[in-house]
């Protein structure tokens, strides 16, 4: 097929949906749908869920779809068409959710320093445990179903300093790799494993006090 | 060889985040080997990730788009880009 063959090909039958990535030859593509309401269509619930669960608001996680969609629709042509649109997606709204909270911590002003360890009260100056870590008796399975654990591990959470409790939330609660947070977070990875140390360690206090120690659901 | 169970802490939450070093899980491995404490600490550690990880899948894996923010979403799609 020659590229003025193509050509016509593309303003007849797909003027407006269909667009071929422009650096690729038709051999090497595949005629993708830039309908964004077909993406919403298609790709909608999937992209509010990753967002829903790194944001936790309902709102914000449609407004990010939203930007995303807009942002698909108006760059298609950066479409490399060698993943999947739901993954090129995905890849924009992982930018923008990054974006997101690396200016709300800086709104915010948070910051913890490195020094001042608050982990040294779980230790002796000698470096061993003050207090004995127990054994926890209870499997994943059993605690996820219980409501009153959900209630006490939320509060712990809670508890935590606010960053601690954003760096703790996206690497154990959703599951963002260390590079991501960093960058949403404008930290070292050195600094970033100090405060989830930190965070480990008082959460795993305050369930040791609060649920699983003895007594402590009597 | 014994070392500090603070440092021992450091290294049983790293390992949840990265690879470690040869020498780094030499150190960790032996020291729970020799300190029940440690070894309680680590696998609480593992618990409450295991844990999160399983209250996490149930609480959004269902979560969708409700019919009002997908009319709202297809509106501003049609204002902005014109189809």
């Amino acid at each position: 097929m020659t590229q003025a063959m193509l050509h016509s090909f593309q303003i007849h039958t797909h003027a407006r949906y269909f667009r071929l990535a422009t650096h690729q030859t038709f051999w090497q593509s595949r005629i993708v749908n830039s309908d964004p309401h077909l993406w919403l269509k298609d790709h909608g619930d999937y992209l509010y869920r990753y967002a829903l669960s790194r944001l936790h608001n309902e709102d914000l996680a449609s407004d990010m779809l939203q930007e995303t969609l807009l942002a698909g629709w108006r760059g298609f042509e950066n479409f490399a068409g060698q993943s999947s649109i739901r993954t090129w997606l995905v890849g924009i709204l992982k930018h923008k959710i990054i974006d997101h909270i690396r200016l709300d911590i800086r709104n915010r002003k948070l910051a913890e320093s490195v020094e001042n360890d608050p982990t040294s009260a779980y230790f002796n100056e000698n470096g061993s445990w003050s207090e004995a870590p127990s054994a926890w008796q209870d499997n994943p399975e059993e605690l996820c179903q219980s409501e009153q654990f959900h209630a006490v591990l939320e509060s712990c959470i809670g508890k935590l300093p606010e960053k601690q409790q954003i760096v703790f939330r996206m690497r154990d609660i959703t599951g963002d790799d260390s590079d991501t947070i960093c960058k949403s977070c404008d930290m070292t990875s050195t600094h970033l494993h100090v405060l989830l140390h930190r965070a480990r360690l008082a959460l795993r206090m305050c369930l040791q006090w609060n649920w699983f120690g003895e007594g402590s659901r009597s | 060889m014994k070392h500090a169970c603070k440092e021992i802490s450091r290294l049983a939450s790293d390992s949840l985040d990265r690879k470690l070093g040869l020498w780094e899980k030499l150190k960790f491995r032996m020291h729970l080997f020799i300190c029940v404490n440690c070894r309680n600490c680590d696998n609480n550690l593992k618990l409450i990730r295991n844990a999160l990880d399983l209250i996490e899948k149930t609480k959004y894996g269902q979560a969708r788009l409700s019919d009002v923010q997908r009319d709202q979403l297809h509106q501003t799609l049609k204002k902005n880009t014109g189809c």
